[in-house]
């Protein structure tokens, strides 16, 4: 078991080096260790899948990796980062020394044999590198194909397939790195939060809020090892990160579209709390111009009428109780204000007026 | 092999202006021929592998100074890269302009060159999906992590997009504009192999739009078909059902296929006939009457092209049983009225043939049978009535059916001896061996018949029964002519049926069969008796231990002297 724990974190190192200008010093014997080390653990892979104990502790080796406190740049060193990918390791491997520059002439040409045989292998073709590799490149033009012609993107962000396999992805890792560590993925998600662009990294976490409970496919392998999880846990940690980050649930509810929050915030309450804890306070920011009898902000960052209207209609078409909920705010709001019904004294009456009169 | 390099020359050229013409294939015209052209161009990436494999890189610039423009143009079409094993042989391609040991200049940029157009095909389209790209980076994952799942995403997008167009009905905002679904299927044609667009192909072939014309693309319809008969892909019976109904030329393809493979098969075994029937989904989506009568056109075809040939007899009298199972399969009550099916026949005969040996007592097959010959003599001799048709599309019909005849032949023989023949049954026969005879002629034959029934039956007390005699028996005519051809058929399966059956038959059974196969053809015929009889007991669950046995034994030696 010792060994086979060695081998696994020795192998994850080879990984990360196959992507670095270091395999300029490998040689085709190099290579060819390399490769059959992979073959190995895929074997390990396919023979310990369904062995509870062996594949905990393997889990839990190559989880080691996410306790690793700040780590530069966006991304780990990018070994192996999960047991799935044992599934397919020679694959990544693969594809990285394609793919690197720095590996030597002869090395390369080695690789090439090793993975592209040419014809006449009968039969298993699925299971060799070259079948894996062909589908992947399949794949990938499958995927353009799919996008240039006929794909659009779904108006309802949360079923829009792109949103959807990121939000799978991001709490598939969460999920990893959370078992890891106990307070992985705040710090993951942080960092993700420092690196990335931050318009797809909102709409990728609103999906991921809104996903259905569990999939199948993760039941099916909870059950098979014996060890359930909880459905929704998942988003839980997700969920309780953007809550305890001002600046995060600030843009989140600021910059996503007004539809996609109301799903969010019917979803999870605690999101719909601080949703319309910022709407009234962003509502308090403007003050009504007599003049040209409209309410305006005062500064550049203030979010002005049109949009709070439009982000107040959306709730109210929402089910209760978040309807309910959003009224009772806006009417005790409207209370606090002195309850006019005259316009333009409160913008709350005033938003309240408007949206009798729509409705 | 120089006539090879030749041939390979003139076609460089040819592909090398296609490529330049299709570029990235981002507009219809482009993909419209890119699509036609999808086999025969991996067919010549194949040649020119074969052809590369062979030379070191040098020799290969040589040979072809343009290769580099022939690789990468076809690296940018996506089309060619996503068809069946294209994109694999691309690679094989590169791999042979791979230098171990470059040294020069030249030969490392060459290198540099195709380790790029690798990474290319590997790792394509990169720019499509930019963000999502950074995203999984960020998280850890590659790719090949996230590929499978990402397109099995868009599938199921695509498909419940497809699907809720049937509940939308005149929803003008959800529904999927018909330009999309056209182009939607185009993006298929080389990807219908692709385990993982097998939902979207089917969503595509059961899709109805509002739209009175076809909507999807033919070359669609074509791909996926191919691919079902060579079984790349699989499909449920409605969705193949939907391809034959939509698209004419896909159906008769599929008749096509499995006449071939009737052919170069093992001939005269029902059993093997039957499997094949089966699995080509035919009998079941025939059960739809549009395309019963296309595949009944094609049978009707073939029996006139050979003139009635016993394999193809054969063949559609299987197709016909396993259509009327999966007929009583899909309901109690049938969904089209039988007229549909059989326009040309009277519809009470047509019942009369449809009904199953099995479910009526074997003492009782008489009156069926004698019903039949009946109805049939009375369509076919009555020459006032013109309208369900002539002696050919009878017999046709009955063909069909053929089990009634083969029974007809048997209960005369099981019967000899005792009682007259039944009229009617000699009739049936007669008219089931040769239906173009005038009705003299057709007398003559059942006069013929009935001799050789009862010189049988005398044979069958005599003590001086031999091989000899036996077929002596059968082979003399009553004047001594010899009997047409149709009217020998008929004796010798009267023959055969007496070997299989009359208790002293079976000592002399191997003797009359060496005596009586003294053609090819005739050895042919005989074979295709005993295994169709066996069929015919198995299906009808006829106990005859004896005979069965008899004809198993008799079945196996012949087959093993062929």
């Amino acid at each position: 078991m010792d060994s086979l724990l060695q081998q696994l974190e020795r192998f994850s190192e080879v990984l990360a080096v196959s992507r670095t200008t270091h395999v300029s010093t490998w040689d085709a014997a190099t290579v060819r260790r390399a490769l059959q080390w992979a073959r190995y653990l895929r074997h390990v892979h396919r023979r310990f899948g369904r062995h509870a104990r062996i594949r905990k502790a393997l889990e839990r080796r190559l989880q080691n990796q996410w306790k690793q406190e700040g780590g530069s740049g966006p991304a780990p060193a990018l070994g192996l980062t999960n047991f799935q990918a044992l599934g397919h390791c020679d694959l990544l491997l693969s594809l990285r020394l394609l793919a690197n520059r720095a590996l030597g002439d002869a090395a390369f040409h080695y690789l090439l044999q090793e993975l592209f045989p040419g014809p006449g292998v009968p039969g298993a073709e699925e299971g060799t590198l070259q079948g894996s590799l062909a589908l992947l490149a399949r794949r990938r033009a499958a995927v353009h194909m799919l996008r240039s012609s006929a794909y659009r993107e779904n108006p309802v962000l949360q079923e829009d397939s792109l949103m959807k396999t990121q939000a799978e992805l991001l709490l598939e890792r969460l999920q990893e790195v959370g078992e890891a560590h106990a307070e992985g993925p705040g710090r993951f998600l942080s960092r993700l939060w420092e690196h990335l662009p931050h318009n797809n990294f909102l709409k990728v976490t609103a999906a991921a809020l809104l996903l259905p409970p569990s999939s199948p496919r993760h039941q099916e392998e909870e059950s098979e090892l014996g060890n359930p999880r909880r459905a929704g846990e998942r988003g839980r940690e997700l969920l309780h990160w953007l809550l305890g980050k001002s600046e995060v649930i600030v843009a989140f509810c600021r910059n996503l579209p007004a539809g996609l929050l109301t799903s969010v915030a019917g979803r999870h309450p605690e999101v719909s709390r601080v949703y319309l804890g910022l709407l009234t306070d962003w509502g308090r920011h403007l003050h009504y111009d007599l003049q040209k009898g409209i309410w305006i902000g005062t500064e550049s960052q203030d979010v002005p009428w049109e949009e709070l209207y439009g982000r107040f209609q959306s709730l109210c078409q929402a089910p209760p109780p978040l309807k309910d909920e959003v009224l009772t705010t806006l009417k005790s709001c409207k209370a606090q204000d002195g309850d006019f019904e005259v316009p333009g004294l409160s913008i709350w009456t005033d938003l309240l007026l408007a949206l009798e009169s729509g409705a | 092999m120089a006539q090879d390099s030749v041939g390979l020359s003139s076609d460089y050229q040819f592909w090398i202006q296609k490529l330049s013409v299709w570029k990235q294939a981002s507009t219809l015209e482009t993909q419209q021929d890119t699509c036609l052209y999808l086999p025969q161009f991996q067919e010549f990436l194949r040649q020119m592998y074969e052809a590369l494999k062979e030379m070191d890189s040098n020799t290969v610039i040589e040979r072809f100074p343009t290769i580099g423009q022939l690789l990468a143009k076809t690296c940018r079409n996506p089309f060619i890269l996503a068809y069946d094993e294209s994109q694999k042989i691309l690679i094989w391609c590169l791999c042979c302009l791979i230098n171990k040991d470059p040294q020069n200049s030249g030969e490392s940029q060459l290198n540099s060159w195709t380790r790029g157009l690798l990474s290319c095909i590997l790792a394509a389209f990169r720019s499509d999906i930019k963000e999502v790209d950074l995203f999984t980076q960020g998280l850890g994952y590659a790719p090949a992590d996230y590929y499978p799942g990402l397109l099995k995403n868009m599938v199921l997008s695509l498909v419940s997009e497809l699907r809720e167009n049937h509940l939308n009905g005149f929803n003008t905002q959800s529904r999927m504009a018909p330009e999309r679904v056209r182009s939607l299927s185009r993006v298929c044609v080389p990807l219908v192999t692709l385990p993982d667009f097998e939902p979207l192909v089917e969503a595509l072939l059961t899709y109805h739009g509002q739209e009175p014309q076809e909507v999807l693309w033919p070359e669609f319809f074509g791909a996926v078909n191919e691919a079902f008969l060579l079984k790349k892909i699989c499909l449920p019976v409605s969705a193949v059902l939907c391809l034959w109904l939509r698209h004419l030329p896909s159906l008769e393809k599929a008749v096509l296929h499995l006449f071939e493979k009737l052919v170069s098969s093992e001939r005269n075994c029902l059993r093997r006939i039957e499997c094949f029937m089966k699995d080509s989904l035919l009998p079941e989506a025939a059960c739809h009457p549009a395309i019963f009568r296309v595949v009944d056109e094609m049978f009707r075809y073939a029996l006139l092209e050979t003139e009635g040939a016993p394999e193809v007899l054969a063949a559609m009298q299987v197709f016909t049983r396993c259509f009327v199972e999966a007929l009583e399969k899909e309901n109690q009550q049938p969904k089209f009225a039988l007229k549909t099916y059989f326009p040309y026949a009277s519809p009470s005969l047509v019942m009369v043939l449809l009904q199953r040996p099995k479910d009526i007592p074997q003492g009782l097959w008489h009156r069926p049978l004698k019903r039949i010959s009946e109805m049939l003599k009375e369509i076919v001799e009555d020459e006032t009535q013109g309208s369900s048709g002539g002696p050919f599309e009878n017999w046709f019909l009955l063909a069909h059916f053929g089990g009634w005849a083969d029974i007809a032949a048997e209960q005369l023989l099981t019967s000899v001896g005792d009682a007259e023949p039944p009229e009617a049954l000699l009739w049936l026969l007669a008219f089931s061996s040769s239906p173009g005879d005038g009705p003299q002629q057709r007398a003559q034959t059942m006069v013929e018949v009935k001799a050789v029934l009862s010189h049988l039956g005398r044979l069958l007390r005599s003590p001086t029964l031999s091989a000899g005699n036996l077929l002596a028996a059968a082979e003399e005519s009553r004047e001594g002519d010899p009997r047409p051809p149709a009217c020998q058929q008929l004796t010798r399966r009267l023959l055969l049926n007496f070997l299989l059956w009359a208790p002293g038959g079976r000592a002399m059974a191997r003797d009359v069969i060496t005596l009586m196969a003294r053609t090819d053809e005739i050895m042919h015929e005989i074979v295709g008796f005993l295994d169709q009889t066996l069929y015919r007991w198995d299906h009808l669950g006829v106990d005859a231990p004896g005979s069965r046995k008899l004809a198993r034994e008799l079945l196996a030696e012949l087959r093993g002297q062929a």
